[in-house]
């Protein structure tokens, strides 16, 4: 057990001042990454946004691979909040598919974006999008055991499923301008999306 | 960004854990998941760690096993319980 040296009345207000300009250059950084992508998220440009000096960045983040995988990894955290939430004995595919298509909803254009540039990137944020797959498949490798044993799904290779939803959802992000100009791809094509999966799984 | 139910995450590969079954030990509050951890809560060996953090890549999603250990051993770089003095990619 590791000793609290956290005083009880809280972090000290230079440390709540360092965790707040954090905050803020990771909050500017995800909406720089939204509207230009990771390539236009300099760190010139979240400096900008936050209306902070440049080098502050650097106080905050040794690189800028550094800041993109903090960016990244607070998309990946979030989603994964989405999953963890699934009731972890009872729930069926759909609700699986249900929970990572309300995580995608959530961060839709941010995701797209990573999933589109994602072997630009440092191979740590790449990792992140993959760690959560893998969490996505691990839902889905349980509930399809719990289907097969209601007799609603037909049994299939768990990794051959995971790997079928997640092909179907990035393809779809990933062209989400042909799938649904100007709109959400999640909100306007998901439930069509879980649809072709569970038809997939019919006994 | 919103955290509608947060749940902590493993200090070790940000896993988030929310069963007891999730923590190492099975005890609700260690540091660790059950993969990074041993029955006792504590880091296992970062070798260990590595292994079967690429594993689970392999096992869920089918990728190459050394493609996996390469991305585990990114991911992990980037965790807090690795920080310091942990070998880093391409070490």
């Amino acid at each position: 057990m590791k000793e609290n040296l956290v005083p009880v009345s809280g972090p000290r207000p230079r440390t709540r001042q360092r965790e707040a300009t954090r905050r803020q250059l990771v909050e500017a950084g995800l909406r720089v990454v939204a509207e230009h992508g990771f390539a236009g998220a300099t760190t010139a440009a979240i400096a900008r946004a936050t209306g902070k000096a440049h080098g502050t960045v650097f106080v905050h983040f040794a690189t800028r691979d550094a800041l993109v995988e903090a960016l990244v990894a607070e998309v990946g955290q979030a989603m994964s909040q989405r999953l963890s939430v699934l009731p972890a004995d009872t729930c069926g595919v759909g609700e699986v598919l249900d929970a990572h298509l309300l995580a995608l909803g959530e961060h839709e254009v941010l995701y797209a974006r990573l999933l589109r540039e994602a072997t630009a990137l440092p191979l740590s944020a790449r990792a992140r999008v993959f760690a959560l797959q893998s969490a996505v498949g691990s839902r889905l490798r349980q509930a399809l055991g719990r289907d097969v044993g209601r007799g609603v799904a037909r049994a299939m290779d768990p990794v051959a499923l995971t790997n079928l939803w997640i092909a179907l959802t990035n393809h779809y992000l990933m062209n989400r301008d042909l799938f649904a100009p100007g709109d959400s791809v999640v909100s306007l094509r998901g439930a069509e999306l879980k649809a072709q999966l569970l038809a997939v799984l019919q006994p | 960004m919103s955290h509608p139910e947060h749940c902590p995450s493993c200090g070790s590969c940000g896993f988030p854990m929310r069963e007891p079954a999730d923590f190492a030990g099975g005890q609700p509050g260690a540091a660790y998941c059950s993969t990074c951890g041993d029955d006792a809560g504590r880091l296992r060996p970062y070798e260990e760690v590595l292994q079967a953090n690429a594993d689970y890549l392999v096992r869920q999603q089918g990728l190459d096993p050394n493609a996996a250990r390469e991305m585990a051993r990114a991911l992990l770089a980037a965790m807090p319980a690795w920080q310091t003095g942990a070998p880093r990619p391409g070490a």
